[in-house]
């Protein structure tokens, strides 16, 4: 299998990396998103994160990366930073459990997709997830 | 009359209440040396403060008079006999602060007390502020457990998956509670008097639990090499908050990484306790103003600039010290060292 995709031609709704130290966490996200039709990867921090997809030619593939961003090992800073590095078509939405503008408004330049806070409702984190596949499948028509 | 010393050496009568009130205050600010301190009744609640800090007692106020180099006998007795012999027994160029003149400045201390008491109360609420992230972190993510897995019992019917979900909620449920009833019992304001038994060992535990909640320890590598104490008196949130304030510094210090190693130890009549940490040091012309107040390296909302200042005048009430040892890229180690109950 090799990075690329969920595109149009790929069956099913596409596939999602969760990474989140939270045991509940990755369990509650696992069972909204299959539920919903998702194929869900689950890491728990950056390091595993990081090294579940990979970055040679047999990547992993992911279309969404839903990244925490206070974690041992390696924090959610510095995945998303090696994230948006190697794989710049892969929408993040970052999950925090503390509210940080300044923190949100480094995310977003670095080029991060979403930002939500926990307790999200299922709602809100499927839209986001929706619109950062509708985000993903438009980068990867472009290349 | 000689102009003022940079010193005033005072020699405090009345070792009670109002003597003990003035020597905490002279021994926490500068300028002021306290010379001895009598009292006609040994047990005075003055002494054994006094004894800790290194400054010689007397039931006898005259000979410690007479062979004192005193600048001011201040006499809080309100006796008007002790009023004479004071007077007549002094060294020829010592002053008297007596009578109504002394009960004012007993009453000014007592407020400054007062005021140091809320100061202490403040930095605690105002340094949970800066642990605030890692808190709500602590507490949003098992209440977004909580909250995803109530959605998903609105449609679930299936008994056993049903049963897993309320066991997982319940488990989440507890662990907030555990988390607001250790913020709770942090933050509650305690009386200065509170004072009660302490093995010192089981304050540093606590304090080690509280940057656990507040903070991600998980890369830093904890030892703790604790002895068996003897136990101290004093008064146990005061001291939590030190050892709270000491623990937060060290890992936020060395940024999450590093080594915290926390130790306990005693020697003759007093019980030692030390938090050392890897971070990145302090440089040798800031280490003489890190107790000072409102001074802080931490970028703004990080600190408050009074953790320091607080730990030194907590542990200064407790008839302790601190002190510390540190250099540029060697770390830093703090050390506490409070008396054992003296045998008076």
């Amino acid at each position: 299998m090799t990075w690329g995709l969920h595109t149009k031609d790929t069956p099913g709704m596409g596939r999602i990396l969760v990474v989140d130290d939270e045991e509940i966490v990755r369990k509650v996200l696992k069972l909204t998103l299959t539920e919903a039709g998702y194929d869900v990867v689950l890491a728990e921090h950056g390091g595993k994160g990081i090294e579940a997809i990979g970055s040679d030619d047999n990547a992993f593939m992911v279309d969404v990366i839903i990244c925490d961003i206070r974690m041992p090992k390696i924090n959610g800073m510095e995945a998303i930073a090696f994230f948006r590095q190697q794989y710049p078509s892969v929408p993040i939405i970052v999950l925090t459990g503390f509210p940080d503008t300044k923190m949100a408004t480094e995310l977003f330049s670095q080029g991060v997709f979403d930002y939500l806070v926990k307790p999200m409702d299922k709602d809100k984190l499927l839209a986001a997830v929706q619109a950062a596949m509708a985000r993903r499948l438009a980068l990867t028509d472009k290349n | 009359m000689d102009a003022t010393p940079a010193t005033i050496r005072v020699l405090i009568v009345g070792a009670g209440k109002g003597g003990k009130a003035l020597l905490e205050l002279f021994a926490s600010g500068p300028g002021v040396e306290v010379v001895g301190i009598a009292d006609i009744n040994p047990q005075a609640s003055g002494f054994s403060l006094a004894r800790n800090l290194g400054i010689p007692t007397s039931t006898d106020a005259l000979s410690l008079i007479r062979g004192s180099r005193a600048d001011l006998i201040v006499d809080v007795t309100g006796d008007p006999a002790v009023a004479s012999l004071v007077a007549k027994h002094k060294p020829e160029k010592a002053e008297i602060l007596g009578g109504t003149s002394a009960m004012l400045v007993w009453k000014l201390a007592q407020y400054e007390r007062d005021l140091r008491d809320q100061l202490i109360q403040a930095e605690k609420l105002a340094s949970i502020g800066t642990l605030a992230s890692g808190i709500a972190h602590e507490i949003n993510n098992p209440l977004y457990g909580i909250t995803g897995l109530s959605d998903r019992l609105e449609t679930e019917t299936r008994p056993e998956v049903v049963k897993e979900y309320v066991h997982d909620i319940k488990q989440m449920s507890r662990r907030i509670a555990d988390i607001v009833q250790d913020l709770n019992a942090y933050a509650r304001k305690n009386s200065a008097e509170d004072v009660c038994d302490i093995n010192l060992n089981e304050t540093l535990e606590e304090a080690l639990k509280m940057a656990r909640r507040a903070t991600v320890v998980d890369e830093v590598r904890v030892t703790t090499d604790f002895s068996r104490l003897p136990l101290i008196r004093g008064n146990p949130d005061e001291l939590l908050q030190v050892f709270v304030n000491l623990v937060m510094n060290a890992v936020q210090a060395m940024e999450g990484k590093g080594s915290l190693t926390l130790s306990t130890g005693s020697t003759h009549g007093w019980v030692i306790a030390s938090v050392k940490d890897t971070g990145p040091g302090i440089p040798a012309h800031l280490l003489g103003k890190i107790f000072d107040p409102f001074f802080t390296t931490k970028e703004q909302g990080k600190g408050t600039g009074l953790g320091l200042h607080i730990v030194r005048d907590i542990v200064i009430r407790c008839g302790g010290r601190v002190t510390v040892d540190s250099a540029p890229d060697k770390g830093a180690c703090f050390t506490v060292k409070l008396p054992l109950p003296s045998e008076v």
